[in-house]
């Protein structure tokens, strides 16, 4: 109840902070919160140049409509939900080239573009495991990967994922098992229901 | 096989999603017996371990940036927020100024008679103490330094 009640009064004090354009607010934000927006972009868009600016835009943003955040949810999701339709706005502008057919909806649809560039990832692992992931998750659908990396290491709830994904808590998990399986995959596992 | 794949679809619904106390003992008298659905729980296990042994770091100066960036913007929101509170109160007084004067030229119209004015008196009247000061004070709005015009 107590934990409950500092949530509310924390992300009631963000929404007033960022309807009044408190710059010590967003400075806290920022600091909180940038490492991982980068690395959530990164997961999406596989790309390090990419993750950096569309970060700062990610924020200019939330300063600009700062005053949609309604101070009931957490503040994480609402962030990753921005982050998200500009990466996939701005994939759409550099990859429009593409076709993309037979998807549920066409705004998922770009973050099945695979990258052509390196990943980042292997330059993340900080273990033999994680190196073993990185190569899986370089050729993971970014669907998938933004799946995996909310769940685990963002730890949202399914309803939050569901938030920041705008899709229904089936699409989610299934989004999270078929990334698992994939990724088990490394571990010399071929056996999975996911798929 | 049926049976085993059932389990794993509950092994990977206990790690991504809330199950029953029954069914985590479910899974733990199930992998007992079969090695194969223990090997996939361990690897599972596993595989969720890896994604959280990534650490990415971010530019040293990322966050300075963004503050910067943040700053810069804040500031040309406020001067946009001003300039355009500053033209919507000129517009509002301008159309008070001259709504205000036709009415006063009306109510004036109505005196022409009974104070024995003549209709050319009245209208200059207006536009000298009415029209022409309140145009003027609409003017001085815009003219005014910020902190001065009581509206920013």
């Amino acid at each position: 109840m107590t934990l409950n009640m500092t949530a509310e009064t924390e992300t009631a004090k963000i929404a007033r902070g960022l309807r009044e354009r408190d710059m010590e607010l967003l400075a806290d934000l920022v600091e909180r919160c940038q490492h991982r927006l980068v690395r959530y972009l990164l997961y999406l868009t596989g790309r390090r140049e990419y993750a950096e600016d569309l970060a700062q835009e990610t924020w200019i943003r939330v300063l600009q409509r700062g005053s949609q955040y309604n101070g009931r949810q957490r503040f994480d999701p609402w962030l990753f939900a921005i982050a998200r339709n500009l990466a996939i706005d701005y994939l759409r502008k550099k990859r429009r080239a593409v076709a993309t057919v037979s998807l549920p909806n066409d705004r998922d649809a770009m973050l099945l573009l695979p990258s052509s560039d390196p990943s980042p990832f292997e330059a993340a692992a900080r273990s033999e495991d994680a190196m073993r992931l990185a190569g899986r998750l370089q050729i993971l659908p970014p669907l998938y990967r933004e799946a995996l990396l909310l769940r685990f290491q963002e730890d949202l709830s399914l309803a939050e994922m569901a938030q920041v994904l705008g899709a229904p808590t089936t699409t989610v998990t299934s989004r999270i098992y078929r990334g698992l399986a994939a990724l088990r995959s490394a571990f010399g596992e071929g056996d999975s229901h996911g798929g | 096989m049926e049976g085993d794949k059932r389990f794993r679809e509950l092994i990977d619904r206990s790690f991504v999603e809330e199950v029953s106390e029954g069914e985590r003992q479910l899974i733990h008298d199930h992998i007992r017996d079969c090695d194969g659905c223990k090997r996939y729980l361990e690897l599972t296990a596993r595989t969720i371990r890896g994604l959280r042994e990534f650490t990415f770091t971010s530019e040293p100066d990322s966050n300075a940036q963004v503050r910067e960036i943040l700053a810069h913007h804040t500031e040309t929101m406020r001067q946009h927020n001003v300039q355009f509170k500053v033209w919507a109160a000129f517009a509002g007084a301008l159309s008070m100024s001259i709504v205000g004067s036709a009415l006063v030229y009306q109510v004036a119209k109505l005196l022409t008679v009974p104070m024995y004015f003549d209709t050319a008196e009245v209208q200059v009247g207006v536009l000298v103490f009415w029209l022409l000061p309140s145009f003027c004070s609409a003017l001085r709005l815009l003219a005014a330094p910020g902190e001065n015009r009581g509206i920013a």
